[in-house]
């Protein structure tokens, strides 16, 4: 069993017309046991940015209160919001620091540029090379089935509601065929003037 | 012919040329005809077999069969009940969510499978033919115990090799209702209360706290679709449906398969009821 | 040790803080994660006027294409550029920083920095980590000494060749170097060769696929052509596969509103850096 299995999780996040949705499974289990199903895994690190961080639970927890701390700083010095390209370039650094001994966390990151509002998504490997694709990136132990998804659902220019269903279906038809996450699943629907939070009626087994 | 002795050629049996075909699909399609024998390897001890589950590097050879289950079975007043997941999964990947872990092996015998998929659906299905082979040839249904003593022995030819299953048989004969646990490992178990597979830990739990010998029908057929439906929800490994199944001393009645979803968000409501009152 | 409220501001360098929790891991049997490869064909050649530089596009985790259309050609400096192959990170972090070294010493020198210079500083610097750290570079440009062009092993061995190709796909496209390379070739047959040797990569070799870059270094400009030649053309879906608004059961809903009170943009002026 990999590393990154050991808690179970499942992300994506999409690009749509003027939006981003970013979207995650509550499972915390290990291995086979199901512990919670009121994981938290994605975190807002502004107004309109969010950052998912699937694989081992407790780096999950370090690495957020590490972003946390970065940010902050990187805001009080600067006087103004991050960036989401500024907060991904962010992530790397911090995870590529640990090139040697990494944490095991597969960041997504999904936000609206603070000024031009321009939709941005991105993932990275656990030691931080980032892609930043136009359509969507997945993460966790889903990831391949989530692939097969979205390669096939997405596209172009999706309004917010139908971004919604997009992600959403995306996600849980993924996890349904993944043991190790699922349990409820929580969709975040990135505006400029709103934030939709959804939570899915998914199976509980 | 004075030559042909000489040079020994009496001996020579022009046939054998004739049945090497013969014995190769003797050999290789061995199973169809001879079922317990499985194909062993040509050589040294056969029990050595885990030593090739190795590629040229050295890794181990990585074979996910499906795996991971929660089943369970027990015996009251009433009957037995065996009641059963659905899912087959191959790591964590979910193969299958409407698997059917019970088999009918006949209108009193049933069998529950878990561990390795393919060994339990085999081996079952041989079981299925020796208990049929034995009521042609004595007139009367096979015991549970006879059939469950049938499978362990011919399981119990395997040891060691890497055959994997944790089953129930489960049945109503001369003496009344009867439960039995057989694995790969030889054991024969008879007893009143069982679980089976990832997920018996957490069956158990619900199972345990609830058994009675003196249960109703209804409750017990409730007893076991809710043990296998919390197990269902803690363990990965188990989910899609619970099937649940009554035998009765007229045989096994199906009573009935429920979703997992359908009855986690029923079960809300009714403790959000009951919260209420 | 900072005191216990206030947090350690990060050491530079790497850390290695992990490394025997994770060793831990290991030991008890959890395997490893398998980081970004790039899993590519990267290619270089001189020509009459300078060097091209040409890379594929494919990122692969495992066997899984991970990014379909990557850069791989990275900047080093307005002169020098650099194709990466391996470990995607480590491309990616290791010709960034070389890259601002080597700003700072075009700034601290006054001179166009030398390709001799960035593949000195790179050597230097995968040597010092043993072939750890898993880069291996294509590095080019033009300086005042003429078109260099230099390939660069992850333990820190460099060549400087009038051709070269590196990664996975590296054979299929030394097959077509090997076949029609000729010095002082002209620009267009000299795409082309980087095209086709590119095209053989992409088309052979499992690791490597999608799109071809170029960038074309002559004295004084350098010329990115990011998607060159789309060598795989996606096909195009035929039916929308959108759900109905209303598909998804909802259990919970919450909307917040961001007021935007007001909006001020400050133009700052750039530094006068001549």
């Amino acid at each position: 069993m990999s590393i990154l299995s050991y808690n179970g999780s499942a992300m994506v996040a999409m690009k749509g017309d003027n939006c981003v949705s970013i979207a995650t499974d509550k499972r915390f289990g290990i291995q086979g046991q199901t512990i919670s199903i009121e994981f938290p895994k994605v975190f807002q690190m502004g107004p309109h940015l969010y950052v998912g961080l699937p694989g081992l639970a407790t780096d999950t927890q370090t690495v957020v209160e590490k972003l946390n701390f970065r940010k902050n700083l990187y805001e009080l010095k600067e006087n103004r919001r991050i960036s989401p390209k500024v907060f991904a370039s962010m992530v790397s650094n911090l995870l590529y620091e640990k090139r040697f001994g990494p944490f095991f966390v597969e960041p997504v990151i999904a936000g609206l540029d603070p000024i031009t509002a321009e939709p941005y998504v991105c993932n990275m490997d656990l030691i931080g090379c980032i892609n930043e694709p136009e359509d969507f990136v997945v993460g966790g132990t889903a990831s391949a089935q989530l692939f097969g998804m979205c390669e096939a659902l997405w596209e172009p220019k999706l309004k917010p509601d139908d971004l919604f269903e997009t992600t959403s279906q995306a996600l849980i038809n993924a996890f349904d065929r993944d043991a190790m996450s699922g349990w409820g699943a929580t969709v975040y629907i990135i505006e400029k003037d709103k934030i939709t939070v959804k939570d899915l009626k998914t199976r509980m087994d | 012919m004075a030559l042909a002795e000489i040079c020994g050629l009496q001996d020579f049996d022009n046939r054998k040329f004739g049945n090497n075909l013969f014995d190769d699909i003797g050999q290789y399609s061995g199973n169809f005809s001879h079922h317990i024998n499985l194909a062993a390897p040509p050589f040294g001890n056969p029990a050595d077999l885990h030593k090739f589950n190795k590629d040229e590097a050295g890794r181990k050879l990585k074979i996910n069969f499906d795996h991971g289950t929660t089943t369970l079975g027990f015996r009251y007043e009433g009957g037995v009940i065996l009641a059963v997941d659905s899912r087959a999964t191959g790591g964590a990947f979910i193969g299958s969510q409407t698997m059917k872990k019970i088999v009918e092996i006949n209108d009193f015998l049933l069998g529950t499978l878990a561990g390795g998929a393919a060994d339990c659906v085999y081996w079952d299905r041989v079981l299925s033919k020796q208990c049929r082979m034995y009521e042609l040839r004595n007139r009367e249904r096979i015991s549970v115990a006879a059939a469950s003593k049938l499978m362990a022995n011919m399981v119990y030819n395997y040891k060691g090799m890497g055959l994997s299953m944790g089953m129930m048989l489960a049945g109503w004969d001369k003496r009344g209702p009867q439960l039995y646990y057989v694995d790969s490992e030889g054991s024969r178990i008879p007893g009143k209360v069982f679980s089976v597979g990832s997920g018996s830990v957490y069956a158990f739990g619900v199972l345990d706290s609830g058994y009675r010998w003196d249960l109703k029908d209804e409750e017990a057929q409730e007893l076991g679709r809710r043990s296998i439906f919390h197990a269902t929800h803690r363990d990965a490994y188990s989910g899609g449906i619970v099937r649940v199944y009554h035998i009765t001393p007229n045989g096994w009645v199906h009573i009935d398969n429920n979703d997992c979803t359908d009855m986690y968000y029923k079960y809300q409501e009714e403790k959000k009821a009951e919260e209420g009152k | 040790m900072a005191a216990v409220l206030i947090a350690d501001y990060p050491e530079p360098g790497f850390s290695f803080e992990n490394c025997k929790r994770n060793a831990s891991f290991v030991a008890n049997g959890f395997v490893p994660p398998k980081a970004t490869k790039t899993g590519t064909t990267i290619v270089g050649i001189t020509y009459k006027d300078g060097v091209i530089l040409g890379a594929d596009t494919r990122a692969t985790e495992d066997t899984t294409v991970s990014d379909k259309n990557c850069q791989k050609i990275h900047y080093l400096a307005s002169n020098i550029y650099c194709c990466g192959a391996g470990t995607a990170a480590d491309t990616e972090m290791t010709t960034q920083m070389i890259s601002s070294q080597l700003e700072l010493h075009r700034l601290n020198t006054n001179r166009v920095v030398r390709v001799a210079t960035a593949n000195q500083m790179l050597k230097q610097y995968l040597f010092r980590y043993q072939g750890y750290i898993g880069a291996a570079l294509v590095l080019g440009g033009v300086d005042s000494t003429g078109p260099n062009l230099y390939c660069i092993y992850p333990h820190g061995s460099s060549d400087k060749v009038p051709y070269t190709t590196m990664g996975s796909g590296s054979l299929a496209a030394m097959a077509v170097f090997e076949s029609y390379w000729r010095p002082n070739m002209n620009e267009d047959e000299g795409k082309k060769l980087v095209r086709d040797a590119i095209a053989a990569g992409i088309f052979n070799d499992l690791g490597s696929g999608s799109n071809v870059d170029l960038c074309i270094i002559k004295k004084g400009t350098a010329e990115y052509l990011r998607t060159y030649d789309e060598a795989n053309k996606k096909g195009v879906r035929q039916a929308s596969y959108r759900y109905p608004k209303g598909t998804t059961p909802i259990l919970t809903t919450k909307t917040s509103n961001i007021d935007v009170h007001d909006v001020s943009i400050t133009y700052v002026e750039p530094m006068d850096m001549s």
